[in-house]
């Protein structure tokens, strides 16, 4: 029923950790009422869902999940999620017959392709962006469990298939990362930017899957994490600003708040740069390795991804710069830089993501194993 | 002991930064004498060494120094490897750095006094100085693309320095946006220079430099002289990158003197220097490395004689000067590109920290001219009035390069970028 290895047990801290950070730096309305069940059910849901060793508990995991978002308002996201439980549902049910094994596999690969907001099926993310509670929204899209639910069961039960297969969702998760990062460069809305952040650098998770290659697998695992740290707290430290001043949400040009935040603006800053590969950081460790992985297994995606991050780049300066530099509005009221809560909780975020950096050894390491067993499985050696 | 003091020499601004930030995230910030005096005495030093290394190299006859610190990490048959070396090339561009670096230092304690973001331009400058001591060091392409990434973000938020006007942080982006367009250059060319067969330029190239010769042939070279064309023409602001210097002059004087007089704007110079057989091994390449440089010289010339404010006019002459070293490393003088390189920046820095003084400088040296100071503009005022006034538009417009840019790139990439934005569940407008 569970399975406890270095990839479940890696995940489970690493999404342990994140949920702490969420927490320690959530406006006080986000973590009270319906928004402590939001988080709980997110801690329940996501931590059994990667210590599963069977389908059906990883599914009730992700139904927990998204169990919250049953309710109010909120067409889109509530669409995808249940959409995305069905081929779930349909492709756990159909794993073990041989003869539906290209329906199960296509209902899981569906089942990810959603959940993860790969293009054509993104739009719900942006719409959650808009409406959702920021701080459980972060942690929803950063548990990847479509990239797990892949690692997991997928490429496991059906290597052939995924050998054959995965190419096209590389391809699709390569056409999200530079659709989103173009779309990106145009957006106003500072919800939305972070929104197209994720899609556009997440989807860089699935193309290095993809690559079959050691060094583009262990790349994309390690970008797993600086996805997950860096959108943590690119999504905290907004909420606590929106938190501060709603001026964020319903003004447009420069904010002005780093005058008055300005440890906040640095650690944006510093998740933001790690995000986008920033040398000394872990980013720029993972899209090296994804990167060389990718050129490797294919020279368009090689280009692309350089391309992707290059905008995603610009966009994440342009949010930066929207946010923190300009005069503040005389209407702004004098707002407090980050508290000892938050100081604490983006500390941490940004140690891991600096540090891990420096001495990337330790971290690949704990990636070696499922990157080496997933490149044996897809190459068939 | 050439390699520990090397070792020191790339990390002393590094270690400055790192101390620096963990304090002040800890919640103390330091007076301004104790940031100036730490920064002051780390350039202090890196000169020193320089020196010292320097001697060394020339007392025991060693053409250069290697130093390999292992692996910094590995995956699959992917290594990066933690290589530096100091040779004919980089110690010039070391030792500039260190000086230029210095100078530049010592005039912004009077330059930022009390400025609100003393601290962050000192963090900034030894973070600046860390990454272009990589660069210039680096032993392998991987090493010198993060050194590369170091000094383009640094430059960036420096341009963004005076954040409360809206102007410098438009800039700033625009800025990023041409370095982070032309870096997916170099990210490529490096892969280009892999697959060729080596991780490490130093094996890639056999030999010292300036003699060492390319293993790369046909294609491949061709494609990774192009892919580096194309990066060092966004560092250095050449060709069809060459928009942005001026916009980058919106920093605060002393980082625009040390950043597009001395070290940053030269960075893609170093890189064709360091990659010239590459270029000389595919002619195309050549001619395109002169081509761009003359180009971009006789249009940032015409901008220069047209600039309005001392900044701007100085970010053309640098422009124009990178065109001639472009034209030099392609036409194959890497010796002769390597000494005008060396000695622009000196000038430039100069000039660049003197701008704040020029109306003084210029009085005074009118006053000692007796009130004669020669007419400049001799040559144009023999062309055809028709050509002057078509050259003076040229120049004013700055070649249309922005022009052209924002029409065929700018607007055609927003207004894609609005049609896939959308989604069906679209609430913009309601919050």
């Amino acid at each position: 029923m569970f399975r406890l290895d270095s990839l479940a047990l890696v995940s489970m801290i690493s999404f342990a950790i994140l949920w702490a950070v969420t927490v320690a730096s959530a406006p006080r309305r986000d973590r009270e009422g319906t928004g402590r069940w939001e988080l709980i059910c997110l801690l329940a849901g996501t931590l059994l869902a990667y210590a599963a060793a069977d389908i059906w508990v990883f599914l009730a995991g992700w139904a927990l999940t998204v169990w919250p978002y049953f309710r109010g308002d909120r067409p889109g996201p509530r669409l995808a999620f249940a959409a995305g439980a069905v081929p779930l549902t349909i492709g756990a049910a159909l794993m073990t017959m041989p003869d539906f094994a290209p329906v199960a596999f296509a209902a899981l690969i569906l089942a990810v392709l959603l959940r993860k907001g790969i293009f054509p099926l993104h739009f719900w993310t942006l719409n959650a962006f808009e409406q959702f509670r920021l701080p459980a929204l972060g942690l929803i899209l950063n548990s990847h469990l479509g990239g797990y639910l892949l690692i997991r069961f997928v490429i496991p039960q059906f290597p052939a298939l995924s050998a054959e297969w995965l190419p096209v969702v590389s391809w699709l998760a390569l056409g999200t990362a530079v659709l989103m990062a173009v779309a990106g460069l145009a957006e106003a809305q500072p919800r939305r930017i972070l929104g197209l952040l994720w899609l556009s650098q997440g989807s860089f998770v699935l193309a290095g899957l993809a690559t079959k290659t050691e060094e583009g697998i262990t790349g994309a695992l390690i970008h797993w994490w600086v996805v997950a740290f860096a959108m943590t707290g690119l999504i905290s430290i907004y909420g606590s600003l929106e938190a501060r001043t709603t001026s964020v949400r319903t003004r447009s040009g420069f904010q002005g708040l780093g005058a008055h935040a300005p440890r906040l603006a640095v650690f944006f800053g510093v998740c933001g740069f790690a995000l986008v590969g920033l040398p000394g950081t872990l980013g720029f460790v993972a899209e090296d390795l994804l990167f060389h992985g990718a050129l490797k297994a294919h020279e368009v995606l090689g280009v692309a991804l350089p391309l992707a991050t290059a905008l995603n780049a610009i966009t994440m300066l342009r949010l930066f710069v929207t946010l923190f530099m300009g005069k503040r509005g005389i209407h702004v009221p004098s707002i407090p830089d980050a508290l000892p809560g938050e100081r604490a909780a983006f500390t941490v975020v940004v140690v891991l993501l600096v540090f891990g950096g420096l001495a990337p050894a330790l971290l690949i390491a704990l990636r070696t194993d499922s990157a080496v067993g997933l490149a044996r499985l897809l190459t068939g050696q | 002991m050439m390699e520990t003091l090397l070792i020191a020499i790339v990390a002393t601004p590094g270690v400055i930064f790192l101390a620096l930030s963990l304090l002040w995230l800890a919640g103390w910030t330091p007076s301004e004498r104790f940031v100036a005096r730490l920064t002051s005495a780390g350039f202090g030093l890196i000169t020193l060494g320089t020196a010292w290394l320097s001697w060394l190299i020339f007392a025991t006859g060693a053409v250069s120094v290697h130093v390999s610190l292992g692996q910094w990490f590995h995956a699959g048959d992917y290594q990066f490897p933690l290589t530096i070396l100091a040779d004919r090339l980089s110690l010039p561009m070391v030792a500039m750095t260190a000086v230029l670096g210095g100078i530049a230092a010592s005039f912004s304690v009077r330059y930022v006094h009390r400025d609100r973001g003393f601290f962050q331009f000192f963090l900034l400058l030894n973070l600046f100085a860390f990454g272009a001591l990589t660069a210039f060091t680096a032993g392998s392409i991987d090493l010198l693309i993060g050194g590369w990434e170091i000094v383009g973000v640094t430059s960036v938020l420096l341009i963004a320095f005076f954040g409360e006007r809206p102007e410098p942080a438009r800039n700033a982006v625009r800025v990023f946006a041409n370095y982070r367009i032309a870096d997916v250059g170099i990210l490529l060319a490096s892969f280009v220079l892999h697959h060729g067969g080596s991780t490490l330029f130093t094996l890639l190239l056999p030999g010292e430099w300036p003699d060492q010769t390319s293993r790369l042939h046909g294609p491949e070279v061709m494609l990774a002289g192009f892919l580096m064309l194309m990066a060092a023409s966004g560092k250095s602001s050449q060709g069809p990158f060459a928009g942005w210097l001026p916009r980058a002059m919106e920093g605060p004087t002393p980082s625009s003197s040390i950043f597009y007089g001395a070290v940053s704007i030269h960075l893609g110079a170093y890189l064709l220097l360091r990659f010239e057989p590459v270029i000389q091994a595919a002619p195309l390449v050549a001619m395109s490395t002169v081509a761009i440089g003359l180009l971009t010289a006789l249009m940032a010339t015409a901008a220069n004689r047209v600039a309005t404010d001392v900044k701007t006019s100085l970010a053309f002459a640098s422009m124009t000067q990178l065109g001639l070293i472009f034209a030099e490393i392609g036409m194959g003088f890497p010796r002769l590109a390597l000494l005008h390189v060396v000695g622009h920046a000196v000038v430039r820095t100069l000039q660049l920290l003197r701008a704040p003084s020029m109306l003084h400088d210029h009085h005074r040296m009118h006053a000692a001219a007796g009130g004669e100071l020669g007419a400049t503009g001799k040559l144009l005022h023999a062309l055809p009035a028709g050509l002057r006034l078509w050259i003076y538009r040229f120049g004013l417009e700055r070649g249309f390069l922005d022009a052209w840019l924002d029409r065929l790139v700018v607007l055609p990439v927003v207004r894609l970028a609005a049609v896939i934005g959308w989604s069906p569940f679209d609430s913009r407008g309601k919050a």
